[in-house]
Order: structure tokens, then C-alpha cells, then sequence
């Protein structure tokens, strides 16, 4: 989770309507980027370790939406509570990223569980 | 709904992981086999400068508050007027990507290669999971599914007994083919990710217009609405540093 791009975006909601958005799309795409990985990165580790607990049916999806969850608070710490300043919206940090992440869990927990417990 | 099925340990050892290991291996291959085979061609100077163009108004277009009226006059008549505008494309002149690619065989040769680096890779495995390993049941997914999904997990076996949640080793080989995408993003870069989607556009769309995106361009400069900012950041840096100070 390296926030490497910075983004030099002041889209700080002022009283006054002069609010103008002024982003770097580059370092607001690398930033997505960051998301991405470490969803990603966070699924697959999920995954192995939902296999190799042994956990099945609902039970894994519930702790691969506590993974997202955790990435997501981890995301916002790492932005340093001001989302605002890193993204244009809330949702990027929260959603972005979850339904190619459940591809990943799925096969990876699948793996996991199958060489540990079905065997 | 029967009872649990025994699998036998030789499935996991012989099927399960090296079909698993196989399918990363081979992703890794294609990526850097389709690295090798990436001809650098010299790229076309029209299509790189109506590139450059479109860039450079586009940044016109999104910091046209930061500038005076009259310089944002001046810039959009530059990019769009309809006699020499940059953005101007005359009737009659634009290319048809279509005919563009039959009289230059490197595209199509090009086209041709990156697809057959995505294919044949995929049909040699297919032919030797079906070859090897057809008609068992290689692995159990941990949660249950309904009867739909019987085609897609069990291909292979026609047993309509057999709980839907067992997975035959070629379905296992699909849902490696999906579900890896995430890891080759993470061992490759970001770059193999991409070029996939990018050869999805370039099937479908045999490449780009340039000339539509110009005019698109010079539509969207032509409605911008202008209001200079500079007058409201005296408010603005007021505001900043009544916080500051206050």
C-alpha cells in the first residue's frame, strides 16, 4: 500500500462556490492503481487464508467482505483521513476493485481448501 | 445430493497443483513471448502529432478557468476555427481506419501476431487438460451452488448426481483462466492486465479514428463554457488564511 503519487488535488469543500476541481489525472489513476494492488494483493492472501481455516459457504464470503473492509479502512488511514485530497469520491476507496477482487478469492480459497481439507 | 465424495490423494498431487502451476507458468510464457514478438514499429508522425493535438486541447479545455477570457478566445480559435483550426478536419479527408489497415500490411501482421499469442497458448492447453485429465472430479469449491451452475463447474461429467459444488478438472481449468487475471496483475505489472482489454478494443474496433476524435474534440472545445477563476481566489485566499490565522 505505498501512496506513492500524491496528489496535488485541493477538490477541499470550501463554504463559497468556488470550489474549482482541480486534479492531476496521472497521479489520480496511479493512486487507483495502489487500490487496485492492494485489493487484489488482500484477496488472493484472503483467500489462502479462508482455505486454509477451512471455512465454507457463507461464512467466507463473510470474512472476504471483513478483508475488503479492513483494506478500505487500512486505504483511508493510509490517506490520512482525507480521502478528499488522494480521490475524487468516496466510493473509489470503498468499491473500487471488489468484484475482479471476489475472482481471485474464489479461485485462491478454492485451492487453499481443496489441498488442506478435501484430500 | 449424495454423500461426500472420496478424491483420491493422486488428484491433488497430479492434477490439481500441476494444472494450477501450469496455468501461471504459461500466462507468464505468453507475457513475455508476446513481449519478444512486439514489432517497435516506427510510429505513423500524422498519428502522433493529431494525437499530440487532441492532448493539448483537451489540457486547453480542463484549465480554461485558469486563463483570461481573451487568451481562451484566442487558444480555441487557434485549435478549432474552420480554416486552418488544428482540430479542423476537411470533409472528404478522413481516413477510413478500414481501408487504412488493408493498405498497410504491418497493422494487420501486427494485429495478427498479438491474437495468435492469445490463442494458441490457450487451445494447446485446452487440448491437454481435456487430453489428460477429462472426466473427473478434480476439486470441491467451499460453498454451494444451484443447479445452474452445473454446466459451467461440471463439464465433462454427465452425472447429474454428484453435488453441483464438485468441480471437473476443465472447469477448474476455466476458472483458473479467469480467476488468475488478479494474480498475473500483481506478478507482471500492470501492463499485461491492460494489453488484454486493449486487444478486446483492437478486435472490435480495428483501431482507432483519428479524425472523429478530433472533431469530437473540437465539439467539446467549442461549448466550453469559460468564467476565469482569478477573480474569486481573492475570496478564496481570504477564506484560506481567515482559517489559518483565526
Amino acid at each position: 500500500m505505498a501512496g506513492n503519487g500524491v496528489s496535488g488535488a485541493s477538490g477541499k469543500k470550501s463554504s463559497d462556490m468556488n470550489d474549482l476541481p482541480t486534479f492531476s489525472a496521472e497521479k489520480l489513476q496511479s493512486n487507483m492503481k495502489v487500490i487496485y494492488y492492494s485489493r487484489t494483493f488482500l484477496s488472493i492472501i484472503g483467500g489462502v487464508i479462508a482455505g486454509i481455516l477451512g471455512f465454507t459457504g457463507l461464512t467466507g464470503f463473510i470474512l472476504y467482505f471483513l478483508v475488503m473492509a479492513v483494506t478500505s479502512v487500512g486505504l483511508i488511514a493510509k490517506a490520512r483521513f482525507s480521502v478528499h485530497s488522494y480521490f475524487d469520491c468516496w466510493n473509489r476507496v470503498i468499491l473500487d476493485g471488489f468484484v475482479s477482487g471476489l475472482m481471485s478469492f474464489v479461485l485462491f480459497w478454492t485451492f487453499a481448501y481443496d489441498i488442506v481439507h478435501i484430500f | 445430493m449424495a454423500e461426500d465424495l472420496v478424491l483420491d490423494t493422486a488428484i491433488r498431487d497430479w492434477v490439481l497443483i500441476p494444472l494450477s502451476v501450469v496455468m501461471v507458468l504459461i500466462g507468464i510464457l505468453r507475457y513475455f513471448v508476446s513481449k519478444l514478438m512486439r514489432s517497435n514499429q516506427v510510429p505513423d508522425a500524422k498519428i502522433v502529432k493529431e494525437g499530440q493535438v487532441v492532448i493539448r486541447a483537451r489540457n486547453l479545455r480542463a484549465a480554461a478557468n485558469f486563463i483570461p477570457f481573451k487568451s481562451f478566445r484566442a487558444r480555441r480559435v487557434y485549435f478549432s476555427n474552420e480554416e486552418n483550426g488544428l482540430l479542423f478536419v476537411p470533409k472528404g479527408q478522413a481516413q477510413n481506419p478500414q481501408a487504412q489497415m488493408f493498405s498497410d500490411p504491418n497493422m494487420a501482421m501486427d494485429m495478427m501476431k498479438k491474437n495468435l499469442s492469445m490463442i494458441i497458448p490457450q487451445t494447446l492447453t485446452f487440448a491437454w487438460v481435456n487430453f489428460f485429465f477429462s472426466g473427473f472430479v478434480a476439486a470441491k469449491i467451499p460453498f454451494p451452488l444451484t443447479q445452474r451452475f452445473r454446466s459451467m463447474l461440471q463439464n465433462g461429467i454427465d452425472l447429474s448426481t454428484v453435488d453441483v459444488s464438485y468441480v471437473s478438472s476443465r472447469s477448474w481449468y476455466f476458472l483458473n483462466l479467469f480467476g488468475l487475471r488478479g494474480l498475473f496483475s500483481l506478478i507482471l505489472g500492470e501492463e499485461n492486465a491492460t494489453d488484454d482489454t486493449q486487444r478486446m478494443m483492437q478486435m472490435s474496433g480495428f483501431g482507432f479514428d483519428a479524425s472523429k476524435s478530433l472533431s469530437a474534440e473540437k465539439d467539446g472545445l467549442d461549448i466550453v463554457q469559460h468564467e476565469w477563476a482569478l477573480p474569486k481566489f481573492e475570496q478564496r485566499a481570504e477564506a484560506v488564511l481567515r482559517r489559518l490565522v483565526g
